[in-house]
């Protein structure tokens, strides 16, 4: 056994563990945060991507002892507010959760960029695949902030959808990213891609 | 995957130490990206792990006096990526940011791949191809081989069980003016199927004085092949198709014959068209 300590979206969490805990499994079972989803276990599929010490991880390839004392977001720490817990689901969460596509917008009380124009360009289908698809591309925007959409392509090489055919999700990282270049994005949804791959 | 004593020396000499006093069973690990994957699969099971990631100078860049780069063993893809190099140099760069995926070139470094000496890996055929040399650490003191003596098999390396790699050297930038490098793969997530290098270094006038062609994927370790300095191309490509001996018949084989031929035709063509330092 050995004692880890990691901070997690800002909270410290330590705990005695197995060596051969996975970052992916502490983040999930010892912090309780399951936006981090388990998809292959061996690095193929990009579900299990959390950033640590600022950096892009497939947090199923990593050692949670690999990586003691580091900080870590995961994709629950990107929209801070969402964390409350809902303990009863009332018509007034609901309401609070789901508002007009065209509402939601990438703003510190709402969701990330990436999140934001996940829904509105309809990205999501199961699901599965968000979480690291969501790090993945922030962590590419950040650092490419006009790509092209070859090159969100080739940033998600490491991350498989199995529903959405990729287009939309690359419809969303490039009004994502010019969102975060401080453009004004369609008010409505964009659906329809522009490139026929 | 078994359990393990995990383990985090602070200097190489700690890190060889442990790996002495522990035997067959004590194990390096740096970024973990092939380690583990083969430790889940169980198809390791080592009894201790020696972690890199506290050994500070095993990582980063430096430049010696007569010009050859210095890259710590445990330099990730990500911080090789984002290096600003020097002519032809700057190949190493290109190599890193084209491989595996974001995620994993954060985590995955240069001396991993070379220690687990997968044929599909990209930084073997490299520094065989530059003719890159290996620096090694170990109980007995420090050693260097060349890369090509460094890979003995596939899987399979010089390193002796208390050896550590501590850095990749690449030679002065006069050695080379110009490198190629190319791969073959289906997808961009995918490890090379075929992967060529070409050297070249030109006399005063321009006049090609020295080719050295590698071939890797398509053999066990990285092969070297043998050309006269002013093969074309195609020339190249008859070479290397017969040095690398891929004789058998079938399907796969004769598809890998097809890509080196190919790739090694397409690198000493760029090589030849290039001018400068590059
Ligand atoms: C999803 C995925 C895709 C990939 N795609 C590609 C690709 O397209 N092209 C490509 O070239 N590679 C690819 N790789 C492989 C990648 O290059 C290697 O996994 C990585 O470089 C290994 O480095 P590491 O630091 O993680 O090594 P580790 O996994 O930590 O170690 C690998 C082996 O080397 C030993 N070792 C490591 N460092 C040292 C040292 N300094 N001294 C002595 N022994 C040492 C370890 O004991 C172990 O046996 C891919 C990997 C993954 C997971
Ligand atoms: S669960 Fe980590 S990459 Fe698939
Ligand atoms: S939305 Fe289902 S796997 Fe991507």
């Amino acid at each position: 056994m050995q004692k880890v300590c990691l901070t997690v979206n800002g909270r410290e969490v330590s705990a005695e563990i197995d060596e051969r805990t996975l970052l992916l499994e502490f983040v999930r079972d010892v912090a309780g945060l399951t936006g981090t989803h388990n998809g292959c276990l061996e690095a193929r599929c990009g579900c299990c991507v959390v950033e640590v010490d600022g950096d892009v991880v497939k947090s199923c390839n990593v050692l949670a002892v690999q990586v003691d004392g580091a900080e870590i977001t995961t994709i629950e720490g990107l929209a801070p507010q969402r964390l409350a817990p809902v303990d009863q689901i009332t018509t007034q969460s609901l309401a609070g959760v789901y508002r007009p596509v065209e509402a939601v917008r990438g703003t510190p009380e709402d969701l990330h960029p990436v999140q934001a124009a996940f829904h509105r360009c309809h990205a999501v289908q199961c699901g599965f695949c968000t979480p690291g698809m969501v790090m993945v591309l922030k962590d590419y925007l950040e650092e490419n902030p006009e790509p092209t959409r070859d090159d969100v392509r080739r940033a998600i090489a490491g991350n498989l959808c199995r529903c959405t055919g990729y287009q939309h999700i690359v419809d969303a990282a490039m009004e994502a990213a010019a969102e975060m270049r401080g453009e004004r994005v369609p008010d409505r949804p964009t659906h329809g891609s522009t490139d026929g791959a | 995957m078994r359990p393990f004593t995990w383990l985090t020396p602070e200097t190489t000499e700690e890190a060889v130490a442990l790996l002495r006093a522990h035997g067959e069973g004590a194990r390096v690990i740096a970024g973990g990206q092939t380690l583990l994957l083969a430790m889940k699969e169980r198809l390791v099971g080592p009894s201790h792990l020696v972690s890199l990631a506290r050994i500070t100078d095993l990582a980063g860049i430096t430049t010696e006096p007569d010009g050859a780069l210095v890259v710590g063993a445990a330099t990730t893809y990500a911080a090789l990526t984002r290096a600003e190099l020097p002519g032809w140099q700057r190949r190493l760069s290109e190599v890193a940011g084209d491989l595996a995926d974001r995620p994993v070139r954060n985590r995955g470094t240069i001396g991993g791949a070379l220690c687990a000496a997968d044929p599909r890996f990209d930084m073997p055929a490299f520094a065989v191809g530059v003719d890159a040399e290996l620096r090694i650490s170990g109980a007995a003191g420090e050693r260097a081989l060349p890369a090509h003596e460094f890979l003995v098999d596939a899987g399979r390396t010089a390193l002796g069980q208390d050896e550590i790699l501590t850095a990749v050297v690449l030679p002065p930038l006069p050695t080379w003016d110009v490198v190629v490098f190319e791969k073959f793969r289906h997808r961009v997530f995918d490890a090379a199927i075929a992967s060529a290098v070409c050297a070249l270094r030109r006399e005063d006038h321009g006049v090609p004085a020295s080719l050295r062609i590698t071939v890797a994927g398509a053999t066990p370790t990285p092969t070297v092949v043998l050309v006269d300095a002013a093969a074309d191309g195609a020339a190249a490509a008859e070479s290397a198709v017969a040095a690398v001996r891929l004789d058998s018949s079938d399907e796969a084989t004769r598809y890998r014959r097809e890509l080196v031929h190919t790739l090694v035709r397409r690198v000493v063509d760029r090589a030849h068209a290039q001018q400068g330092s590059v």
